[in-house]
């Protein structure tokens, strides 16, 4: 074996510039597939993120309230109630929040609207919340603005306020202090107004950012005319993200055994559920139990579309490496004829001569591959740290950020380097067995 | 001496004061059966409506549409004739209920009493008949001048259960004519939503009613919360013969698209 290796290495240096042209090529490919896999990572990172910030807790007891059955509201009854059972029934509880829901219409005071999300929140609930929204710099959202903050979270403790993001604020051509007009409808369809002051503007945190501002609960209390006994849904963190769908399973069965009705299983956002449950024939309240990706299931999509598109480019240059690879080793076969032929003449089994050239490739495999897999690794956290932002909006909503997040997995770069040495190795098969085929006598006589 | 001079100025003072006493509640409910009524129609109602609507940041909305009523049995449809783009979507009231047809998606859709037809600041109340007394409880604020006009200002709370968009509403009812000259729709909150004028009523015979219908020739409406936007609804044509009853049903809106 040591052998095999010895003559592999210096084959591969005697052949020094067919090596680095192949060595680049395999390289850049797996240096592409690393980043395009970081930016998946980092994409579906910021899909957590912002989903478990914005739009649902890791488990979610919401639902539905029906007072007829062609109305509905999204919204639970009995909130302490359930909060209790969420508490006695989930050991792998972290921490949980409540917040209210609601959608309507913000009217800044220059006549500019924008359509919106209402979350609803007791601020001194949220201490998540405000570790990670990142308040915005004055000049950020207000030209000739100030590069400081001006605004604070914690005010939305204060009755009639506001935190909006970045995106709205230009929108609405406001900032802190000033007044927005939100315009929605009463659980019983009546027009209701609010005047809300804007106590901060956050930075925005991908498309879901743009359709949600915090307002304090009272004030969709006092916007839908609900009680203060009512929320939107209960939104359960757990220690480990990953026991969400096992959490969320036994909840459902622990709320049917209290005798709730509990809605059928239905990975979608609750918005998307409105138009069916309108039409159930029922009244009263029913919960909806969903994960924090069932509500952004319809982001889903983004990371889908972008992993494809990654498979698909890296399978066409991959196809160009292995045609590239058997080629040149046809040619070193070729070449190295009269080579084989004496390695044969003087002993050499059959398939040694194939595992020699096996060897080559999938040494030539593992130095490119892991090459380009680290210099791929350490540019992907360079981009990141960079903190490049994105000037596009149709590249924020794909990638759900306004800045290019990148996140290498180590086991993600692994598999490339296997799965790329691999393919480099299988694509040198064909011509190795060539090799091993030729007769010494042939062979030998070839060359002249 | 002094008492007759007490007296002729006693009654000097009081008189007006008798003559401009407030309405009773019975009186305020009359008027407002009086506006209900002279709008309804016994039998059917079909009118040609032209709706313009100017947005702030957006282009203007020009819609030509036909609304047919069935008043004695609250039925309403609303059928967008022009632009093309819009031509087949409608609305149609059934039992309280508000739904609109999309004919690009073929799907219907329940919709609030809020819902701004076509997008513009005209909800379902603007085109359908007048039920202010069976929906509100009237409150006299007092007699006034609307430009030329005397008016009496009255406020409407809306009545428990009322499936209405606004829930208070102040009305400017003309004294001598009982036509309602401008009206103001309120929110919740208390907040000024729109303020919509009536500059001329018309009236058509009806057989089956055997009178007058009376009818806005045009409505303004004022967006008072995006300031800057507002529709004007003309009624152009209307046309009290009966109708075909398929007509109020979701089938019949659908085959218009088709």
């Amino acid at each position: 074996m040591r052998v095999l290796l010895v003559i592999a290495i210096r084959n591969l240096v005697q052949a020094r510039r067919r090596t680095a042209l192949l060595s680049t090529a395999i390289g850049l490919v797996t240096m592409l597939l690393v980043l395009l896999m970081a930016m998946s990572a980092g994409i579906s990172d910021n899909l957590v993120k912002s989903a478990t910030l914005l739009s649902a807790g890791h488990v979610n007891v919401g639902g539905f309230f029906k007072p007829t059955s062609g109305s509905v509201a999204p919204l639970v009854t009995n909130v302490a109630e359930i909060r209790q059972i969420v508490q006695e029934n989930t050991p792998e509880l972290d921490y949980m929040i409540d917040r209210n829901r609601g959608w309507g219409k913000l009217i800044g005071p220059t006549g500019h609207t924008v359509q919106s999300g209402l979350s609803g929140v007791d601020i001194d609930t949220e201490s998540h919340m405000l570790e990670v929204i990142q308040p915005a710099f004055e000049d950020e959202y207000k030209p000739n603005g100030r590069h400081e903050i001006v605004g604070d979270p914690k005010r939305l403790s204060e009755p009639n306020t506001a935190l909006i993001f970045v995106g709205q604020a230009k929108r609405l051509e406001v900032g802190v202090g000033d007044t927005i007009t939100v315009q929605t409808e009463t659980l019983g369809g009546r027009s209701n107004t609010a005047d809300l002051t804007v106590v901060a503007v956050a930075r925005d945190i991908g498309l879901l950012s743009g359709f949600s501002i915090y307002v304090p609960k009272k004030v969709c209390y006092d916007l839908y005319q609900l009680s203060p006994d009512t929320t939107g849904a209960v939104w359960v963190y757990l220690k480990n993200i990953d026991d969400a769908d096992a959490v969320m399973k036994h909840l459902r069965e622990v709320f049917a055994q209290k005798g709730y009705r509990v809605m059928d299983h239905e990975a979608a956002p609750f918005w998307m559920k409105f138009e069916g449950v309108q039409g159930e024939d029922w009244v009263g309240q029913k919960l909806d139990l969903t994960t924090w990706s069932d509500e952004v299931s319809f982001l889903m999509w983004v990371i889908t579309a972008f992993d494809t598109v990654t498979f698909a480019l890296v399978a066409v240059l991959l196809v160009i490496i292995v045609v590239g690879i058997t080629n040149t080793m046809w040619n070193t076969v070729r070449e190295r004829t009269r080579e084989v032929g004496t390695m044969r003449a003087i002993g050499m089994r059959r398939q040694m001569v194939g595992a020699l050239f096996m060897t080559e490739a999938t040494l030539l495999g593992l130095f490119a591959t892991t090459t380009g897999a680290f210099l791929g690794s350490v540019l992907a956290k360079g981009i990141d740290l960079a903190g490049i932002g994105v000037p596009v909006d149709a590249m924020k909503m794909i990638l759900l950020s306004d800045s290019i997040h990148m996140s290498v997995h180590p086991l993600s770069v692994l598999g490339a380097i296997v799965v790329l040495t691999g393919v480099t190795a299988l694509a040198a098969v064909w011509p190795a067995i060539r090799a091993s085929l030729l007769q010494p006598v042939k062979a030998l006589a070839h060359a002249e | 001496m002094r008492l007759l001079r007490n007296l002729v100025l006693t009654s000097v003072l009081v008189a007006p004061a008798i003559a401009w006493a407030a309405p009773t509640d019975d009186e305020m409910v009359q008027m407002l059966k009086v506006i209900d009524d002279r709008q309804m129609n016994n039998g059917d109602y079909k009118s040609l409506v032209y709706i313009e609507s100017k947005q702030q940041d957006k282009s203007d909305l020009a819609y030509q549409v036909v609304v047919y009523r069935r008043d004695l049995d609250d039925k309403l449809v609303i059928l967008f004739l022009k632009p093309a783009a819009q031509a087949g979507q409608g609305y149609l009231r059934v039992d309280n209920n508000l739904f609109m047809y999309d004919p690009t998606v073929g799907q219907w859709e329940r919709r609030t009493e809020r819902e701004r037809i076509g997008g513009t600041d005209s909800n379902r109340q603007d085109f359908d008949q007048s039920r202010l007394h069976e929906e509100y409880t009237p409150k006299f604020v007092g007699e006034e001048q609307l430009g030329t006009y005397t008016v009496n200002h009255l406020e409407l709370d809306a009545k428990d259960g009322a499936d209405v968009a606004y829930p208070v509403l102040q009305l400017w009812i003309d004294e001598p004519t009982g036509n309602v000259l401008k009206r103001q729709d309120l929110a919740v909150s208390g907040r000024l939503m729109r303020t919509t004028y009536y500059p001329e009523w018309q009236k058509l015979y009806s057989d089956s009613k055997g009178g007058d219908v009376y009818f806005p020739k045009e409505i303004r409406i004022f967006d008072e919360v995006e300031k800057g936007n507002k529709t004007t609804i003309v009624i152009q044509e209307v046309d009290l013969h009966s109708l075909d009853d398929s007509i109020f049903t979701k089938a019949w809106l659908e085959s218009k698209s088709r």
